[in-house]
């Protein structure tokens, strides 16, 4: 009889102590709730977070499921509602399937962002992008010229031709070129996602192109694969390497000075942003049609739609990529 | 000389393709980039040895790109792990060989159409793989890569392994009774029954074995690089098929050689480095390749309405 009223009462006091902080210091709570939480990227993201939620005062929960598991986004979802938090900042790893979660939490008066992966649009009010395929396309080609300094050949290895968001990419990468007209794309190849196909065409470009001076990879399984055949074939330095992709599947070959830059957005601003935009838009500062949104150390960012675009992509190289885990 | 006919065909359209690259392209024989070239699809080579085996029984594996990512993850994890490789390479194999123990006790024990039971577990596994794995390569130690070797000799010895291997398996093949099982089994089961052979233990067996050259293959991936991608070996079931059927060996079983299997998968390899010696766009690869597929089954079923050479029956 008496354990589970001691249990009840327990249970009682340890919610009673979760939520009396907030409710006395009238702190706002967020919740931010990453697609894996074991995942280096998103512990990136969290650190971020941690900095931001520090500067401003707010409360930070951080869970989400060990593996990426949507059915748990959803629960936490539903234990965060109870929970009452003023906002949720969330990377869906299910568009459909969160958003049928993210919409009850709404109309319980909870504000939702998005990040890293968006939901529904009506599920959110705003969308943290980490990267347009503007920012993305132009960010390549401009490390490619600045490597090459504005001259030579070079080579694209992609997913599959056909890829809709690789498509987007090279159409950017192309439409930058034209501001360098001593560099010139001999070629573009598929690689299906596969490392190993990307070593086998990164080898025959190289031999087939004998004025290749680079190759630019814009899946990032194909930036180790091509740095392999770099490798392989003796020509680090002589042909560089750079894509876009994680700094932990390619940090041998940078320190090897096979790989030149690998590009991708910082993920620590990525979760930085995304607290300022949830404080913002619970504190009623951050509303539909705005066009601009000032975060802290990071300064103002723009926002097309309802999308806060984190801007230039970030790029790893030789100094910095120890720095980063995921 | 006509009961070899198809396998020179192919050889003759792989002479032409090399005698083109001569002419148009000399660029394209280089020593370094061809030995690399090559490492590269040793594992090919040895997984469609075993699809060889698989076929001529008159069964199908497509489970195999994905035993080869799980035996090459496996592996890489043991390896990561600090486990020598002289243990690393025996697991893989022994992985394998598991796995495809599991396809021939559903395909021989239960009766169980070969493409269903192999469908399913290309799925489960590559799915299995995703949720332990999520996408995240697994980085090696160094010493792993060529076996320690320097590259050249690691290429060197990846590539005469796996021709070695080729060369036995076709030797036994026609010289062993088990090879004329295979062929018996394919042919005819019933037949082959009468004949006091053991259909269903041949064909757990082909499965078996196939296993074992898909988890030996993970690992000749294994030492080519400091790590393995989970997805690798994804779509590796039709690239070994197309060179099986490219080959000559009949997909209705029975018939074909190993010899003509070494030719396809040259052929179809050499397609994507010679487009890119001849500047064709990308988008023509998948096309030529599929061709070559098409005219293969082609010339195959008008072959097979002609009489059988009473010699190709072995």
């Amino acid at each position: 009889m008496k354990t589970p009223f001691l249990r009840f009462t327990a249970v009682l006091a340890a919610l009673f102590a979760v939520l009396s902080p907030a409710l006395a210091a009238d702190k706002l709570m967020i919740g931010l709730l990453p697609k894996s939480k074991g995942n280096g990227y998103f512990i990136a993201c969290k650190v971020g977070s941690d900095k931001a939620a520090k500067e401003l005062g707010v409360d930070l929960l951080f869970d989400g499921p060990t593996d990426s598991n949507a059915a748990k986004q959803n629960e936490i979802v539903e234990n965060w509602i109870t929970l009452g938090v003023d906002v949720i900042a969330v990377a869906a790893e299910n568009k459909e399937g969160i958003s049928t979660a993210l919409r009850k939490a709404q109309r319980q008066g909870i504000k939702i962002v998005t990040f890293d992966a968006d939901a529904m649009p009506d599920a959110r009010s705003f969308f943290v992008n980490q990267a347009t395929p503007e920012g993305i396309g132009y960010k390549l080609m401009d490390e490619a010229a600045r490597l090459l300094n504005e001259e030579g050949e070079f080579a694209v290895i992609t997913a599959t031709v056909t890829a809709g968001n690789q498509r987007e990419w090279m159409k950017h990468i192309e439409e930058r070129l034209k501001k360098y007209p001593k560099m010139k794309m001999v070629a573009v190849r598929p690689s299906d996602d596969l490392k190993d196909k990307a070593q086998s065409e990164a080898t025959a470009l190289m031999s087939a192109n004998p004025n290749l001076k680079l190759i630019m990879s814009i899946c990032s399984p194909a930036v180790p694969g091509a740095a392999e055949a770099v490798k392989q074939a003796g020509k680090a330095g002589k042909v560089k390497v750079i894509g876009l992709g994680l700094p932990s599947e390619n940090r041998r070959y940078v320190h090897d000075g096979v790989t030149d830059s690998v590009i991708l957005w910082k993920t620590e601003d990525l979760g930085y942003l995304t607290i300022y935009a949830a404080a913002a838009l619970a504190k009623g500062e951050l509303k539909p049609g705005a066009k601009t949104l000032k975060a802290g150390t990071l300064g103002t960012f723009q926002i097309t739609g309802d999308n806060i675009v984190l801007g230039t992509p970030f790029v790893f190289n030789k100094a910095n990529i120890d720095q980063f885990n995921f | 000389m006509n009961r070899y006919l198809r396998e020179l065909s192919v050889a003759g359209a792989l002479g032409l393709l090399l005698l083109a690259m001569a002419i148009f392209a000399p660029g394209f024989y280089q020593p370094q980039p061809l030995l690399s070239l090559a490492t590269r699809e040793a594992p090919t080579l040895v997984v469609a040895c075993g699809m060889a085996l698989v076929i001529l029984c008159r069964q199908i594996d497509i489970s195999v790109g994905s035993q080869f990512s799980v035996c090459g993850v496996a592996a890489g994890l043991m390896a990561a792990a600090k486990v020598p490789l002289f243990l690393v390479v025996p697991a893989a194999i022994g992985i394998g060989a598991l796995l495809g123990a599991i396809n021939g006790v559903l395909i021989a024990g239960l009766q169980l159409p070969s493409i269903v039971v192999t469908l399913a577990m290309m799925v489960t596994l590559r799915q299995g793989l995703n949720l332990q794995q999520q996408g995240v390569f697994v980085n090696l130690p160094d010493g792993v890569q060529w076996f320690g070797l320097s590259q050249l000799q690691g290429q060197w010895l990846v590539v005469a392994i796996a021709v070695l291997l080729t060369v036995l398996l076709g030797l036994a093949l026609r010289r062993l009774t088990a090879g004329r099982w295979v062929y018996a089994i394919g042919s005819d089961a019933e037949a082959a029954r009468l004949a006091g052979i053991r259909p269903q233990l041949g064909t757990f067996l082909v499965f078996v074995v196939m296993g074992a050259l898909t988890g030996f293959a993970a690992a000749l991936n294994l030492v080519q690089a400091p790590q393995v991608q989970p997805l690798s070996g994804s779509g590796l079931e039709l690239k070994v098929i197309a060179a099986v059927v490219v080959g000559g060996v009949a997909i209705s079983g029975g018939r074909g050689n190993l010899w003509g299997v070494f030719v396809g998968l040259l052929l179809l390899a050499a397609i994507a480095p010679a487009l890119i010696h001849l500047r064709i766009e990308a988008y023509w690869e998948k096309a030529i390749q599929g061709t070559i597929i098409l005219l293969a089954v082609v010339t195959d079923s008008i072959r097979g309405r002609a009489p059988k050479h009473p010699a190709r029956s072995h």
